[in-house]
C-alpha cells in the first residue's frame, strides 16, 4: 500500500528526518512510536504532502507521490487525522464531516457516509449542528476520525490520537481505530503512548531523532530490553 | 416635521443603506476570506460607474447591458489582482497601502479620461416612482435595493449551502487541512477576489444611475462603506446589509432632524463605539 | 584641567554630533532670507519643511511603534484651527504652542481609551483613527469653530524678523522641521525609543520583558500630535485661509504615510527623505496635465514601494550597511566548565524555605473551556520546580497568567508576599519574573544584541544603555551566542533562538525564570547543552520553573515535581515519587515508569 524509502525532510537548515524507510501493507496497521521531538509528526506531514521532502521517495500503491500536492494525494484515497484534531472550528459537526468527502469522487456518497458515521458515533448525530470548536477534546477526536472516514480512505494517517485526552476517552479512541482497521483500511498510526499503540498494531517502528532505530512485530520490540528501557517506559 | 417627511427620509435612508450593503459586500468578502483590506474596491466601483456613464450616455447602450459587460471584465480584474497579491505575499497592513496606491492611480486615470467635472447619467432603468401610501419610492432605487438584497442573500446561501461555500469557510479555518481533504485553496481565493470585483462593478453601475459623479467622490464613500463593513462583521453578507440599512437610516434621520452636514457623524460614531466597546465582534 | 575639559567636550560633541549638524543646518536655512532669494524658492523650501515636520511627527507614533494611524490629519487640523481661533488674540509663539498643546491633548485622550484595548491594533487602529478624524472634521464644520465658510487669518500678523513678513513663517517652518528631526533622533537612540521598537515587533513580549507599553504608546502619541499641532498652526498662517475641506482632506494622512513608507518609517531621517522626494516630484509637474501624471506616479510609487521596498529607502541603506560592515569583533566565548550532575539534596529544600511565588486558587476560562481550574502552587526560593502534564492541561496558560500576559478570572498570584493581581506584566518583569516562550518570539527586526538589551534595560536591573549593553553581552556569552550578537534572529536556527530566549531571561537579572518547554524540538546533543545551561543559570541564584515533556531531563534537573491535568494539580512532591503515583501514571505517563 505505502512504501517509504530513504525519506529526508528538513525545516530550513534543521534536519528533521534522515533516511527513513518503512512500509504499510494492504490492510495492515503500522505503529510508529518514539519520544517527543523524534520527528513523528514531521513524518506524517511529509506523507500527507503538507511538507516538502528533501530526499527519498514515497510510493502509494506503486505510484510515486512524493511531489504531489495534498489535494492530489487526497484524490488517491489517503485521509489524514491530524495531531490536535484540527477541525474547522467555526463550522458545525455535520459540515466538518461533509468536508471529509469534499473530493469529487466521493461527494455523491455524502448521505450514505453520514449514515455510516452516525452509526459508529451516535453522539455526533445528536450534536450534528453544534459548532465544532465548542466540543470537548474527546468529542473533537471523534469528529476528526469520522471526517477522515467520510473520505472513504484506502490509507489512514493518524497522528497522535491520544494527545491531551483523558485515559477513559483514550480507550474509546483506540477501540474505534481497531474497529476501523478490522474493516480493511490500512493505517499508519503515530503515537507517543507506545504501549497502547503496540496493543493494536500488527507491526511497529521506533523513530528517534529523525531516524528509524528499530522495527518489527510488537512482541519482538517488547522483548528487546534496551528498547523497552529507552522508549517503552517513556 | 411631518410624518410623511420623516417617513420619506427613512425610506431614502433604507435605499442608501441597500447601496452601502451592495458596495460593502465585495469588500467584506475579500477582507475576511482573503485577509486583505482592498481599498482599490472603491477605485473599481468608480471606474465601473464612469464606464457605465460613458457607454450609456455616449453610446446609448442600456445600463443593464453595460452592467452585463462590466461584471465579467471586472471579475477578471479581481482575479488578476489576487494573483499578484499571492505572488508578492501581501499581508493585511501592506495591502492597505498597496490598494490605496492603486486607487490613486485609478482616480488619476478617471480624471484624465473624463475630467474632474461633475457628470450625471441622464438615463433611467425605469422612470418614475412607486407610490407606497404617502411615500414615493423611485423605481431605479427599488431595483437597486432588490439587487442589493438579492446579492447579499445569494452570497449568504452560497457560503452556507454549497460545496464551494463550505470549502471556502474551511479554507479560512485551517487551509492546510482543508487542502488535505481536497480543497483548492488558491483557486477559491482567486474566485473570491473576482467575485468581489464583480460586485464592485454592479455597485458602480448603480452609483452611476443614482448619483452625480466626480473623481474625488471615491473618498467620501470609502469611510462610510468601511464603517458599514466593520459594523456588519467581516465576511457576513447579511450583516453588511443590515449594517448598511442601519447606517443609511441613521444618516438620513440625522440629516432630516439636524443639518445635512452632520450626516457623517452617525456612521462614524457608531463605528467608534463598536470598535471601542465590542472589539471582539470584528 | 583645560585638556580634561576639552576632552569631555569632544566626547559630547561626537555623541551628539547629529544634533550639532542639525543646529548648523537651521542656522544656514535661517540665514537664507537675508540673501533675498526669489519668493517662490522660500515657499518651496517652506513646503518641504512643512512635510518633513508632519511626516516625521507621524513616524514617531506610527513608524516607531507600528500603530499605523490614518488620523494624523486630526492633530494637524486641531493646530490649524487653534491658530485660526487664537492667532489674533495671542502672540505668535504662544499660539503655536497652544496649537501643539491642544493637539497633544486630543492625542492623549484618544490613546488613553484606545491603547488599552488589545484587539485595536494593526488595521483596526488605522481605521479607528480615520473615523475619528472624520468625526472631528464634521464637528468643526458644523460648529462655530468654522461653521462652513472657512476662517480667514488676516488678523494674524507674524512678527517681522526679516524684511518680508512671510519669511518669519518660513523660519517657523524650518525650526519646527529641524526640531522634529532632533526629537526623532533623540527618541530613536534612547531607551524609550528601544521600547517603542520592541512594541512594534511584538507588544506582548515587550510588556513582559518590562517595557511599560501603555505609557510608552501614550508618550509617543502625545509627542507626535504635539508636533503635528504646532506645524498645523504654522501652516494656518502660511495659507491664511483655513477650510474644513482642505484641512481634513484625506490627502494629508495619506501623503504623510506615503512619505514615511518611501523613506523608511523606522529611522529618524526616513520620512524627511520621503518628504523631500515627494514634494520635489510634485512640484516638478506644475502645469495642469502633468499634475494628473504626478498623482498617478505617486500612486504607482506607493504600490511599488510597499511591494518591493517594505522598509523604504532606509531599509536599502541598512542592507547596504550590513553588507559592507565587517562582522563586529566579539571575544570568543570563554569555555564554561560543565557543571557535574549534582543530585539535588532534598533535605536542603523543605517546607521551611520561603516561598518566592505562590498561586492560590487561580481560575481562568477561555470560550467555555476551563483552562485553569483552581490551581494552588508554591515555588520556593532557589529550587528547580518541574511541571509536567499532558498537552492541554494548562501548563502554558499557567505561565501566561503568572507572567502577566493573561489575567486570571479569580484567585491570587503572590510574589514574595506581594499580591500581583493588579500588577501589569511590565511591572512583574521589574520585580524579577521572567519567562521563555515554547516557540521562540524574538524581536524580528532587531539584532540579537538589541534583543538581549531590552530586558537588561527594562527588567529587574533597569540599566542605562551602556551598562545594559555590557549586561546583554554577558548574557549572550553565557549562552554561547556572543559571536552572533549582530545577527538578525531570522538567521539563527531553532536551538540558537531558544538560547536567545534564555539570554533574554538572564539579561533581565530575574529572580524567577519560567522555562516553557525549552527542550522541545532539540536533538539529544542540544538537549544536553540546554540542561547544562539551566543548571548553570540555577547556580547563579535564579529560581526555576521547568515545564517539560522530556521526563529524563525532568528527573535529572528538578528538586520537586508537580503534575497538571485538566487545569489543576494532581501531584506534588519529589520527582521519583511523583512518577510512580498511580494518578499520574493514569493521566499522563501511561505505563509504570522505569526504575531509575
Amino acid at each position: 500500500m505505502l512504501r517509504v524509502d530513504g525519506l529526508c525532510v528538513s525545516y530550513g537548515d534543521a534536519v528533521a528526518l534522515t533516511d527513513v524507510t518503512l512500509a504499510v501493507g494492504d490492510g495492515e496497521l503500522l505503529a510508529v512510536i518514539g519520544p517527543n521531538g523524534a520527528g513523528k509528526t514531521t513524518l506524517v506531514n511529509a506523507l500527507a504532502r503538507l511538507l516538502p521532502i528533501r530526499g527519498g521517495s514515497i510510493r502509494l500503491m506503486g505510484e510515486d507521490v512524493g511531489r504531489l500536492s495534498p489535494r492530489d494525494l487526497a484524490e488517491r484515497g489517503v485521509a489524514l487525522i491530524p495531531e490536535g484534531r484540527r477541525l474547522f472550528a467555526g463550522m458545525s459537526v455535520e459540515e466538518n464531516l461533509e468536508m471529509g468527502c469534499y473530493r469529487k469522487s466521493v461527494r455523491r456518497s455524502r448521505e450514505e457516509g453520514l449514515r455510516r458515521v452516525y452509526e459508529i458515533f451516535p453522539i455526533l448525530a445528536q450534536r450534528r449542528r453544534q459548532i465544532a470548536g465548542t466540543l470537548s477534546g474527546g468529542q473533537q477526536q471523534m469528529v476528526a476520525i469520522a471526517r477522515a472516514l467520510m473520505a472513504r480512505p484506502k490509507l489512514l494517517l493518524i497522528d497522535e490520537p491520544s494527545l491531551g485526552l483523558a485515559p477513559i476517552i483514550i480507550n474509546e479512541v483506540f477501540e474505534t481505530i481497531a474497529r476501523i482497521h478490522a474493516g480493511g483500511v490500512s493505517i499508519l498510526l503515530i503515537e507517543q503512548n507506545a504501549s497502547r499503540a503496540l496493543e493494536i498494531a500488527q507491526r511497529a517502528c521506533v523513530l528517534d531523532c529523525g531516524r528509524l532505530v528499530a522495527s518489527g512485530a510488537p512482541a519482538q520490540l517488547q522483548a528487546d530490553g534496551e528498547i523497552v528501557a529507552a522508549y517503552l517506559g517513556h | 416635521m411631518s410624518a410623511t417627511l420623516f417617513g420619506q427620509s427613512v425610506l431614502s435612508g433604507l435605499f442608501s443603506g441597500c447601496l452601502y450593503g451592495l458596495l460593502g459586500l465585495g469588500l467584506t468578502l475579500s477582507w475576511r476570506f482573503l485577509r486583505i483590506i482592498n481599498l482599490a474596491h472603491f477605485g473599481l466601483i468608480f471606474l465601473a460607474a464612469y464606464l457605465t456613464y460613458h457607454f450609456v450616455q455616449s453610446r446609448g447602450v442600456s445600463p443593464l447591458l453595460a452592467g452585463a459587460g462590466l461584471v465579467p471584465l471586472f471579475f477578471g480584474l479581481g482575479v488578476a489582482q489576487q494573483w499578484l497579491f499571492i505572488r508578492f505575499r501581501v499581508s493585511e497592513l501592506p495591502s492597505v497601502i498597496v490598494t490605496f496606491g492603486l486607487t490613486i492611480i485609478i482616480e488619476a486615470l478617471i480624471q484624465w479620461i473624463w475630467s474632474a467635472d461633475f457628470v450625471r447619467l441622464e438615463t433611467h432603468l425605469v422612470r418614475g416612482s412607486l407610490k407606497i401610501g404617502s411615500l414615493l419610492a423611485p423605481w431605479d432605487e427599488l431595483i437597486m435595493g432588490g439587487f442589493a438584497v438579492a446579492s447579499c442573500v445569494a452570497v449568504w446561501a452560497y457560503l452556507n449551502f454549497t460545496w464551494a461555500g463550505k470549502a471556502l469557510r474551511a479554507s479560512l479555518d485551517d487551509p492546510d487541512i482543508a487542502a488535505a481533504f481536497g480543497v483548492p485553496n488558491r483557486r477559491l481565493a482567486l474566485v473570491v477576489s473576482g467575485a468581489a470585483a464583480a460586485f464592485a462593478a454592479m455597485g458602480g453601475v448603480f452609483v452611476a444611475l443614482l448619483y452625480t459623479l466626480t473623481p474625488s467622490q471615491i473618498y467620501s464613500w470609502l469611510g462610510v462603506v468601511i464603517a458599514v463593513v466593520l459594523l456588519g462583521g467581516l465576511g457576513r453578507p447579511l450583516g453588511v446589509l443590515a449594517a448598511g440599512l442601519l447606517v443609511g437610516v441613521a444618516e438620513a434621520v440625522t440629516m432630516a432632524l439636524v443639518e445635512p452636514a452632520w450626516a457623517p457623524i452617525a456612521p462614524f460614531s457608531l463605528l467608534i463605539a463598536v470598535l471601542v466597546l465590542w472589539p471582539e465582534r470584528i | 584641567m583645560a585638556a580634561g575639559g576639552a576632552s569631555i567636550a569632544t566626547t559630547l560633541a561626537a555623541k551628539y554630533s547629529t544634533l550639532l549638524w542639525l543646529a548648523a543646518a537651521l542656522v544656514l536655512f535661517a540665514a537664507l532670507p537675508l540673501a533675498h532669494p526669489p519668493l517662490f524658492f522660500e515657499s518651496f523650501l517652506y513646503l518641504i519643511f512643512f512635510w518633513i515636520a508632519l511626516a516625521t511627527s507621524w513616524a514617531i507614533l506610527s513608524g516607531f511603534t507600528g500603530y499605523v494611524s490614518f488620523g494624523h490629519g486630526a492633530f494637524y487640523g486641531v493646530g490649524m484651527y487653534a491658530m485660526a481661533d487664537l492667532g489674533p488674540r495671542l502672540p505668535l509663539p504662544v499660539a503655536l504652542l497652544a496649537g501643539g498643546a491642544l493637539a497633544a491633548l486630543l492625542g492623549i485622550c484618544i490613546g488613553a481609551v484606545v491603547f488599552r484595548v488589545r484587539r485595536l491594533r494593526g488595521e483596526l487602529f488605522a481605521l479607528l483613527t480615520l473615523a475619528l478624524a472624520i468625526v472631528l472634521a464634521t464637528i468643526v464644520l458644523n460648529t462655530p469653530i468654522d461653521g462652513g465658510p472657512g476662517v480667514f487669518l488676516s488678523d494674524v500678523r507674524p512678527p517681522k524678523i526679516y524684511s518680508n513678513a512671510s519669511s518669519t513663517i518660513y523660519l517657523a517652518g524650518a525650526s519646527v522641521a529641524i526640531a522634529s528631526l532632533a526629537v526623532a533622533w533623540l527618541i530613536q537612540r534612547s531607551k524609550f525609543g528601544r521600547g517603542l521598537f520592541a512594541i512594534s515587533d511584538d507588544e506582548d513580549v515587550a510588556e513582559i520583558l518590562g517595557v511599560p507599553t501603555f505609557a510608552s504608546k501614550l508618550a509617543a502619541i502625545a509627542i507626535s500630535s504635539f508636533i503635528a499641532g504646532v506645524i498645523g498652526a504654522v501652516h494656518a498662517v502660511f495659507v491664511s485661509y483655513v477650510t474644513v475641506g482642505e484641512t481634513f482632506s484625506i490627502s494629508v494622512p495619506l501623503f504623510v504615510l506615503m512619505m514615511s513608507v518611501l523613506g523608511g518609517a523606522r529611522r529618524w531621517w526616513g520620512p524627511a527623505i520621503g518628504a523631500i522626494l515627494v514634494t520635489t516630484l510634485s512640484y516638478s509637474f506644475v502645469s495642469g496635465d502633468f499634475a494628473l501624471a504626478a498623482r498617478a506616479l505617486i500612486g504607482l510609487t506607493l504600490v511599488l514601494a510597499s511591494l518591493f521596498l517594505p522598509e523604504g529607502v532606509a531599509g536599502l541603506v541598512e542592507k547596504a550597511r550590513r553588507a559592507w560592515r565587517p562582522t563586529a569583533a566579539s571575544q570568543a566565548p570563554a569555555a564554561e566548565p560543565r557543571i557535574a550532575a549534582l543530585r539535588p539534596d532534598p533535605a536542603r529544600l523543605d517546607t521551611k524555605t520561603p516561598a518566592l511565588l505562590e498561586a492560590r486558587n487561580v481560575r481562568l476560562a477561555f470560550r467555555g473551556v476551563q483552562a485553569l481550574d483552581g490551581v494552588d502552587l508554591i515555588i520556593r526560593q532557589g529550587e528547580i520546580l518541574g511541571l509536567v502534564g499532558p498537552n492541554g492541561s494548562g501548563k502554558s496558560t499557567l505561565i501566561n497568567v503568572l507572567s502577566g500576559l493573561y489575567k486570571a478570572d479569580s484567585g491570587q498570584v503572590i510574589l514574595e508576599g506581594r499580591d500581583l493581581s493588579l500588577t501589569p506584566g511590565h511591572l512583574r518583569a521589574r520585580l524579577g519574573v521572567a519567562r521563555t516562550f515554547q516557540i521562540p518570539r524574538p524581536f524580528a527586526r532587531q539584532s540579537v544584541l538589541d534583543n538581549a538589551m531590552i530586558p537588561a534595560m527594562f527588567g529587574a536591573s533597569a540599566l542605562d544603555s551602556a551598562a545594559a549593553r555590557k549586561g546583554a553581552m554577558e548574557a549572550l556569552r553565557f549562552v554561547g551566542l556572543a559571536e552572533r550578537a549582530d545577527a538578525m534572529p531570522a538567521m539563527l536556527n531553532l536551538h540558537q533562538r531558544k538560547f536567545l530566549e534564555l539570554a533574554r531571561a538572564l539579561a533581565s537579572d530575574a529572580k524567577l525564570i519560567m522555562l516553557d518547554e525549552v527542550l522541545a524540538g532539540l536533538t539529544p546533543r542540544e538537549i544536553a547543552d540546554a540542561v547544562d545551561m539551566v543548571r548553570r543559570i540555577h547556580a547563579r541564584g535564579a529560581t526555576i520553573l521547568f515545564v517539560e515533556h522530556n521526563m529524563r531531563a525532568v528527573l535529572e534537573l528538578t528538586d520537586r515535581l508537580i503534575v497538571m491535568n485538566r487545569g489543576r494539580l494532581i501531584a506534588d512532591g519529589p520527582p521519583h515519587d511523583v512518577v510512580r503515583d498511580p494518578a499520574v501514571v493514569a493521566a499522563y505517563l501511561g505505563a509504570p515508569h522505569a526504575e531509575g
